[in-house]
C-alpha cells in the first residue's frame, strides 16, 4: 500500500469504439511488466488481450465490461480501468469515472473525434475529471492527427494542444518529436521497448519550433513563471513547462494531446511519462461527501489515512468466489479484518479478504488507504454504497444512471433454463443498474430493458454462457410514453355508504399539461374542505394513475394535476377514500384532456464513407427518421438525425448491406416525442385486443 | 404570433427576392459585415422566413458544426415565435437540412457531389441554398459563375451566401459593395451590409433588384436579438 499520495495515479481509459483503448492498455501492462507477452484484441494466437477476460469480449472483440489493473511506472503507482466504447455499456464508464481522478481519451487518428467521444467527454465534464487525450492509430491511411486536434476544440470544446508532432505519418509513421524537450523520440526493439532519442529531423525543425511557441504561449497563461521566462526568451527549463501544463490540465482548462500507435508500439511511453507529469494524484481532486448526521451537509474528504475510514463501493462482479465488490477508499485505512458500516443499511460488514484486480486475477492484500482501488470479497451492497469506519457516519454522491430504452420479452426454452435464468438476472441487475427486469404481470412474460441491442444480445448470450439459460427473446418493446395536450376539470365524488363504515371523498379541480417535468401536484384548497391529513391521499390517487394510460397501457407522464375543491365526511373519509376518489377523478378528466401517445426519439449518427451518404439518408428517411444534418469529413460523412426507437430494430443489419460494412452508427435517447396518427391508432387498437383477450 | 403575421409582417418582405424566384427566375443574395456582427443570425432569419413559407433549405455551413448551427435555428426561432405546437415545430425543422464542412474540406467539386447525391436520391430537394462561410478572398467571379451554373442545374432558385469585410480593405464597389465581393457584386440580386453606427446595428440594402423600396433603404438589428425590424 502507499501512503505517499503524490504518486499514486488513478486513472480510466475511454472512447469511442475501437479508438484501441484496450490495445493501449495491453501495452502499458507490458512496458510496465505486468505482462510478459503482448496479445492483440483479435489476435491469431487466440488469447486476446489481457483486459478483454470475458470470453465474449473475446470473441467479438470489444470490451463488455471495464476491468481493473495497476502498474508502476518510474516510482508511480498507477490504477488503471479500462472502459467500453459502445453507448450500451455507459453504465461502465460512469462507474469507473466517479472513482477516478483523471482519464486518457483514445481517438483514432482517421475517425477523431465521434458519437461516443462526445458522450464519454461529456460523462468525463460531468465528474470533472482531468483528462489527456491520447490520438492513436497514426499508422493508418488517413491519419490525420492535427484534424482530429482541431476536432476536439471545436466538437468538444477542449482546449486542446498537441505536446508532440508524429514523425511521417501512416506507413511513414515512425516516432515523435517531444515538443517540450525538442526531442525526436525512436522506439527500437521487437515491441517499441527501447527509446532513442535524437535530434529532431531537419526537415520538420522549423515546424517544431514554431508549434513550440504556440504551446509555449497557451500553456503560459497557467504560470506566471513560465509567461516570464517566455517573455524574457532563451532557454526554458522543461521543468516549467511540465508544471504549467499540470495546472492547466487539473484546473480543466487545458487537455494536451499526444500521439502514437499503440498497435506499433510507439509513443506509449511518453504517455505513461505524461499520466504522471499532468494527471491529478488523490490529493489533487477534491472529493466531497454528506454528513448524514449532520443534515447532509456537505464535508471534503481529507485523503488522510489516519482519518476515519471512507470508501465508496462502484462495481459489484458476481463470481464463482461469492461477490466481488470494487471500493475506492478516501480517507482513512482498510485491514483485513476491520468492521465497517454501510452507510445506506446502517449494516455492520466484516472484511475477510481483500484483494487488488488485476484483469481477472486477483492478489491478496493485507490492507488499502486513500487513493486506493481494491475489491473486497462477501460485502453484501449495493453499486455506490458508501461504507464507513465506527465514528462517521457518511455518504459519497451516488452515480448518474441513466434510464434504459430498450425492452424484450425473454422466455426460457424449458423449465430448468427458467431455473438458470432467474439466479442469472438476479446476479446481472444487481451488477450493472441500468438492466433491469420486470414481470409483466398480465402477460406473465419476462422483460428485460437496457441501453441498447448490443447490451441486451450480450446478457442474453452470458445467461446462456454462463448460467446454462437459453432463452428465446421476443419483439424489443418500446417505452412509450402518454401525456395530456388539453386541460380538463374534474369533480369525482368516491362514496361507499351502505351501512356499517362506508368510504367518502370528494375531490374537483382540472388536469392540465406541463412543459417539462413528469408530475405535479397543487394543492389549492382553501377552507379545509379536504382535511389536510387527506391532501397526500390525492396526491397519492394521482400518482398511481399515472402508472398507466388509457390509450395504450404506457406511462403517463407531464400532468399538473390541480385540485382546488372537495368534500370529506366526518366518518367515512379515510387515506383509501381519497386516493380512490382521486384515481376516479383522474380516469374521468383523462380522456378530455386529449391525451396523446410518445414515442422515445433517438439521436442516431451514421459516420462511413461519403459514397453511401445518400444511401443512408435515405434509410433513416424511409425509418421516419428527420435528418438533421451531415458533416463532412473529407472521405467519410458523419449523418445526424433523430429516429423513433420503434423504428431503429435491426437497423444495424440495413446498415451494414447498405455500405459494405463500412459505415457504423450510435444512437442515444434525445426526447419524447408524439406519434403519428397512423401509429398511434396501431397502438390503441393492440392495446384493446390485448385488454379484450384477457 | 401565428405563421401567417409572422410571414407578412416580416421586414424581410420588402426585399421581394423570394417573389421572383417562385416566378422561375433563379436570385442570389449576400450579406456582408466584418467578422462576428451578425452575418449569421440574419442568413438563419432568411432560412427561416422562407422555411415558414414552405420552402425547403439546405443551410451550408462552412467550418461549423451542425450542434451549433441547429442552436443558431431553435434560438432565433424562439424569439420570432411565441409558442410552436410540437407540429408545427417538427414541420418547420423537416424543411430544413444542415450540411457542415471544415475549412480546408470544402470545395465546389464537394458542394456539387454532395448536393447531387441529395437531390438525385430523393433525399432532400432544397429551394434555397444558405452558404455561410464561403471564402470570397480565395474564389473569384469564375467560381461564382460556376456556382451560380450548378445551382441552375440542380434546380435551386434562391442562393443566400455570408461575407466578411475587412476593416483594413476600404476598397467597394460603386454601390458601396466592399472586398472582397466588390468586383462581383453585380452578380448578386441582393446585398445587405451589417453597419454598426452610433450604437445602433443597422442593416443597408446596397443593391436589390427586385426590391419594393430603394437601394440605399435601411433596415435595423435589434443587438439583443439579433431580429431584423423596420427603421
Amino acid at each position: 500500500m502507499t501512503t505517499d499520495l503524490s504518486n499514486v495515479r488513478n486513472i480510466g481509459i475511454s472512447a469511442h469504439i475501437d479508438s484501441g483503448k484496450t490495445t493501449l492498455t495491453e501495452r502499458i501492462l507490458f512496458y510496465t511488466n505486468r505482462i510478459h507477452a503482448i496479445h492483440e484484441v483479435r489476435g491469431k494466437d487466440g488469447v486476446g488481450a489481457k483486459m478483454d477476460s470475458m470470453e465474449l469480449e473475446k470473441e467479438r472483440g470489444i470490451t463488455i465490461q471495464s476491468a481493473a489493473t495497476y502498474a508502476s511506472w518510474k516510482g508511480n503507482d498507477i490504477n488503471i480501468i479500462d472502459t467500453p466504447g459502445h453507448v450500451d455499456f455507459t453504465i461502465e464508464v460512469e462507474r469507473a469515472l466517479r472513482v477516478l481522478d483523471g482519464a486518457i481519451l483514445v481517438l483514432c487518428s482517421v475517425g477523431g473525434v465521434q458519437s461516443q467521444s462526445i458522450t464519454v467527454s461529456r460523462q468525463m465534464a460531468r465528474y470533472k475529471v482531468p483528462r489527456i487525450a491520447f490520438i492513436n492509430k497514426c499508422d493508418r491511411t488517413g491519419a490525420n492527427p492535427q484534424r482530429v486536434t482541431d476536432q476536439l476544440r471545436e466538437k468538444l470544446d477542449l482546449n486542446a494542444h498537441m505536446m508532440q508532432m508524429p514523425i511521417g505519418l501512416e506507413n511513414d509513421f515512425d516516432g515523435i518529436v517531444d515538443l517540450v524537450t525538442m526531442k525526436a523520440i525512436y522506439f527500437d526493439g521487437d515491441s517499441g521497448e527501447a527509446l532513442r532519442e535524437e535530434e529532431i529531423p531537419a526537415d520538420m525543425a522549423a515546424e517544431a519550433a514554431e508549434r513550440r511557441e504556440a504551446l509555449l504561449e497557451e500553456i503560459s497563461m497557467f504560470s506566471e513563471e513560465l509567461m516570464e521566462a517566455v517573455l524574457e526568451g532563451g532557454d526554458i527549463d522543461p521543468a516549467l513547462i511540465y508544471d504549467a501544463v499540470r495546472a492547466g490540465t487539473l484546473s480543466l482548462e487545458f487537455t494536451p494531446v499526444f500521439v502514437g500507435s499503440a498497435y506499433k508500439n510507439k509513443g506509449i511511453q511518453p504517455l505513461l511519462d505524461a499520466v504522471s507529469a499532468y494527471l491529478p494524484c488523490p490529493t489533487d481532486v477534491v472529493n466531497h461527501a454528506l454528513d448524514l448526521e449532520n443534515d447532509e451537509k456537505e464535508f471534503e474528504v481529507t485523503n488522510d489515512a489516519d482519518d476515519t475510514l471512507i470508501m465508496l463501493a462502484f462495481k459489484l462482479e458476481d463470481g464463482r468466489y461469492g461477490q466481488l465488490t470494487y471500493i475506492r477508499t478516501y480517507q482513512g485505512v482498510l485491514k483485513k479484518g476491520d468492521t465497517v458500516y454501510n452507510s445506506r443499511t446502517g449494516k455492520k460488514v466484516k472484511i475477510g479478504r481483500l484483494v487488488r484486480m488485476h484483469a481477472d486475477e486477483m492478489e491478496e492484500i493485507e490492507s488499502c488507504g486513500p487513493g486506493d482501488i481494491v475489491a473486497l470479497f462477501g460485502v453484501d451492497c449495493a453499486s455506490g454504497d458508501t461504507f464507513c469506519a465506527d465514528g462517521i457516519s457518511a455518504s459519497m454522491s451516488s452515480m448518474h444512471i441513466p434510464e434504459p430504452v430498450i425492452s424484450l420479452a425473454i422466455i426460457p426454452v424449458d423449465n430448468k433454463a427458467q431455473t438458470n435464468m432467474s439466479k442469472a438476472l438476479n446476479r446481472f441487475t444487481k451488477e450493472d443498474p441500468t438492466f433491469r427486469t420486470y414481470v409483466d404481470h398480465e402477460t406473465g412474460e419476462t422483460i428485460v430493458s437496457g441501453m441498447g441491442e448490443l447490451h441486451l444480445e450480450v446478457y442474453i448470450e452470458r445467461m446462456k454462457r454462463e448460467y446454462n439459460a437459453a432463452v428465446e427473446a421476443g419483439a424489443p418493446q418500446v417505452a412509450y410514453r402518454e401525456t395530456i395536450t388539453a386541460q380538463a376539470p374534474f369533480d369525482y365524488t368516491h362514496k361507499k355508504q351502505t351501512g356499517g363504515s362506508g368510504q367518502y371523498g370528494r375531490v374537483a379541480g382540472y388536469l392540465e399539461p406541463m412543459e417539462e417535468g413528469e408530475y405535479e401536484f397543487v394543492d389549492q384548497i382553501v377552507g379545509g374542505v379536504i382535511p389536510r391529513e387527506f391532501i397526500p391521499s390525492c396526491d397519492k390517487g394521482f400518482q398511481k394513475s399515472m402508472a398507466k394510460g388509457s390509450l395504450c397501457g404506457a406511462a403517463i407522464t407531464g400532468v399538473r394535476a390541480v385540485i382546488n375543491d372537495g368534500n370529506s365526511h366526518s366518518v367515512d373519509s379515510s387515506d383509501v377514500a381519497f386516493q380512490l376518489a382521486a384515481q376516479g377523478a383522474f380516469r374521468g378528466a383523462y380522456m378530455k384532456a386529449q391525451p396523446v401517445i410518445m414515442e422515445p426519439i433517438m439521436k442516431v449518427a451514421v459516420e462511413g464513407p461519403s459514397e453511401f451518404q445518400g444511401a443512408v439518408m435515405g434509410s433513416l428517411n424511409q425509418r421516419r427518421g428527420m435528418i438533421i444534418g451531415t458533416m463532412e469529413e473529407g472521405n467519410y460523412t458523419v449523418v445526424e438525425a433523430e429516429v423513433p426507437l420503434s423504428e431503429m430494430f435491426g437497423y444495424s443489419t440495413t446498415l451494414r448491406s447498405l455500405t459494405q460494412g463500412k459505415a457504423e452508427f450510435t444512437m442515444e435517447f434525445a426526447t419524447f416525442k408524439q406519434v403519428p396518427k397512423s401509429v398511434s391508432e396501431e397502438l390503441v387498437k393492440k392495446y384493446l385486443e390485448e385488454k379484450k383477450g384477457e | 404570433m401565428a405563421k401567417e403575421d409572422l410571414i407578412s409582417a416580416n421586414p424581410l418582405r420588402v426585399l421581394g427576392l423570394d417573389n421572383k424566384a417562385e416566378e422561375g427566375t433563379q436570385s442570389l443574395g449576400l450579406v456582408m459585415a466584418r467578422a462576428g456582427l451578425g452575418k449569421t443570425a440574419i442568413l438563419v432569419q432568411i432560412a427561416l422566413d422562407s422555411m415558414l413559407r414552405g420552402n425547403r433549405v439546405l443551410h451550408v455551413a462552412i467550418g461549423e458544426t451542425i450542434d451549433k448551427t441547429r442552436e443558431r435555428y431553435d434560438d432565433i426561432l424562439s424569439k420570432m415565435v411565441d409558442e410552436l405546437s410540437d407540429e408545427e415545430a417538427t414541420d418547420i425543422s423537416r424543411r430544413r437540412m444542415i450540411m457542415t464542412f471544415k475549412e480546408q474540406v470544402f470545395s465546389r467539386g464537394m458542394l456539387e457531389e454532395r448536393l447531387k447525391d441529395l437531390i438525385e436520391q430523393d433525399v432532400f430537394k432544397p429551394d434555397c441554398l444558405v452558404i455561410d462561410g464561403y471564402d470570397f478572398d480565395g474564389n473569384g467571379r469564375k467560381h461564382m459563375e460556376e456556382l451560380k451554373e450548378l445551382m441552375a442545374e440542380l434546380g435551386i432558385a434562391v442562393i443566400w451566401f455570408s461575407a466578411v469585410s475587412h476593416r483594413e480593405d476600404p476598397r467597394t464597389s460603386a454601390d458601396g459593395v466592399p472586398a472582397p465581393c466588390h468586383t462581383i457584386d453585380d452578380l448578386f440580386e441582393v446585398v445587405l451590409l451589417i453597419n454598426p453606427q452610433d450604437n445602433v446595428m443597422k442593416l443597408d440594402i446596397l443593391r436589390c433588384a427586385y426590391c419594393e423600396v430603394e437601394p440605399g433603404t435601411t433596415l435595423l438589428l435589434d443587438p439583443s436579438t439579433m431580429l431584423i425590424k423596420k427603421s
